[in-house]
């Protein structure tokens, strides 16, 4: 495959974009940021959760329903912990 | 002027320099999307497919890996839904994120 950064390159002169077609642009942006970056979290957490809840060997392509249920918990009580982190460390916070 | 995103039919790239930065944001994102989900999959299902490599991959080991990467996605699916299920539940509490 080309590099996508030469046919970048090649074709593209972003100063004569419109303020309108920069300030979408830039929002667009903005959102596929985000976009990845939840992503990103649902990457490492699936990585997290498999290795607590698919445990045995695998015998089908489908995740049983423990497993599910498992997973679903996995992400709540993992976020659960993410927020007592903050918490505290902002309760630490205001002590001192 | 024939580039990528012409070839694959994104349309005039040096006619509409947005559309195709969108594209090209749109494509490099799908692409380390489909890169992280190929390492995590190949990373967890060796570990479960091949415990003890032998000479080649055996027929056995190569069903194990279609189930095991079906099996992976499926935990993806759950698990991005719950995810994002979560955070428009905590942002409609607080507002924080």
């Amino acid at each position: 495959m080309d590099s996508p950064t030469t046919s970048l390159d090649q074709n593209l002169d972003l100063s004569k974009l419109s303020p309108k077609d920069k300030q979408e642009l830039q929002q667009f942006i903005v959102n596929e940021s985000q976009k990845a970056r939840i992503q990103q979290s649902v990457h490492s957490l699936t990585d997290v959760c498999w290795k607590k809840c698919v445990t045995g060997s695998i015998r089908s392509g489908k995740l049983d329903k423990s497993e599910e249920t498992c997973a679903a918990n996995c992400v709540d009580r993992f976020l659960d912990a993410n927020f007592t982190v903050i918490k505290h460390l902002e309760a630490m916070r205001n002590q001192s | 002027m024939e580039n990528v995103s012409n070839s694959l039919g994104f349309g005039a790239a040096s006619a509409d320099p947005k559309a195709a930065v969108m594209n090209q944001v749109r494509q490099e994102a799908a692409m380390t999307n489909a890169r992280q989900l190929i390492e995590k999959v190949n990373e967890h299902c060796f570990d479960k497919c091949v415990p003890k490599p032998g000479s080649s991959l055996s027929s056995g080991e190569t069903t194990c890996f279609t189930q095991c990467m079906e099996k992976y996605m499926a935990a993806w699916n759950v698990v991005s839904r719950q995810y994002i299920g979560r955070i428009q539940q905590e942002n409609g509490k607080s507002g924080m994120f």
